[in-house]
């Protein structure tokens, strides 16, 4: 694809190509991203399903955003470094695996926060989440395992 | 270097080795134990450094099975592939350095228990005191430490 071959000659990509720690600290980022990222929303995800009841469900809702400086972190070395691998990555069965996945992690995200804002009971002040929501936390930890399986999975197909 | 040589030839370094799903998946594995453990110890810490106040300080302890959950991981994970490549990783100065920062992470896990958690007084303390809050700080330093090194192994000598 000639937006990939564009992508590999773009400045970033030759910065990161001559700058020889670049890569590597692009990588090592993005697993602190990883960290906040998929840590928060595992943790969040598990306290809606009843783990540790004892800390208030509306402060570990609270953790979001962690879990989006994790987000921007990992979007902007991820994007860094497919802009770098562009037409290997392009074509990379794993890479758009994860890319879907992300989408549909995103997805159910979203359906997490409406079902926040739009519930008529204050089921987070309570502490009962409805099973919509439980089923929207068991899919998010799911996901995100898929990403992270898919991601670690691209050096290898 | 005898036992590493000899390590790095057992049927189960082998197995890691060469067996196509094995070396992906262990990685896998160990990426998630680590947003695991860093997404709950990595709260913990940052609760005691006075973020999220609203959290219950002793509360926090709950997530303790979730690290210890994320370091078990980690720690089969880790030592499986360890095996398959022994000498490699015996003689990397970045992956000692790694070793060397999980133990003192470890280590300060434990004093961090008992400066927040055993604290003998019947009153739930909110306030830690600033001992605690150094060994929180160091802890984030540790582990985060061990990401990069674990990284970095790949790249340096």
């Amino acid at each position: 694809m000639d937006l990939f071959v564009w992508l590999e000659h773009t400045s970033i990509a030759n910065a990161i190509r001559t700058i020889r720690w670049l890569y590597p600290a692009l990588e090592t980022t993005h697993y602190i991203g990883l960290s906040l990222l998929v840590g928060g929303i595992m943790l969040i995800d598990l306290r809606v399903l009843g783990f540790a009841r004892t800390l208030p469900l509306k402060s570990m809702i609270g953790l979001l955003p962690f879990v989006w400086v994790g987000f921007i972190i990992n979007a902007l070395t991820g994007g860094a470094l497919f802009i770098y691998g562009a037409t290997s990555f392009g074509v990379n069965h794993a890479f758009w695996l994860k890319m879907g996945f992300m989408v549909l992690a995103g997805l159910n995200a979203l359906a997490f926060d409406l079902s926040v804002r739009r519930s008529r009971v204050d089921w987070v002040a309570a502490d009962l989440p409805p099973t919509r929501v439980k089923t929207f936390a068991t899919l998010s930890f799911v996901l995100w395992l898929c990403v992270v399986t898919t991601g670690r999975w691209m050096a290898y197909v | 270097m005898g036992f590493f040589e000899w390590l790095d030839d057992t049927p189960l370094s082998h197995f890691v080795a060469e067996t196509l799903w094995a070396y992906p998946t262990l990685e896998t594995m160990h990426t998630v134990g680590m947003a695991l453990l860093i997404g709950s110890l990595g709260l913990i810490d940052l609760r005691v450094l006075g973020f999220k106040p609203e959290l219950p300080l002793l509360e926090t302890q709950r997530l303790l099975p979730l690290a210890w959950l994320g370091f078990t991981l980690n720690a089969f994970s880790g030592t499986l592939l360890f095996v398959s490549d022994a000498v490699m990783f015996a003689t990397s100065y970045t992956f000692r350095l790694k070793i060397a920062l999980i133990i003192l992470g470890g280590i300060n896990a434990a004093l961090l228990g008992r400066s927040v958690f055993q604290t003998p007084s019947a009153g739930a303390p909110s306030v830690p005191t600033a001992g605690a809050k150094w060994i929180a700080g160091a802890s984030l330093v540790f582990w985060f430490g061990a990401i990069i090194c674990g990284r970095l192994v790949a790249y340096t000598p």
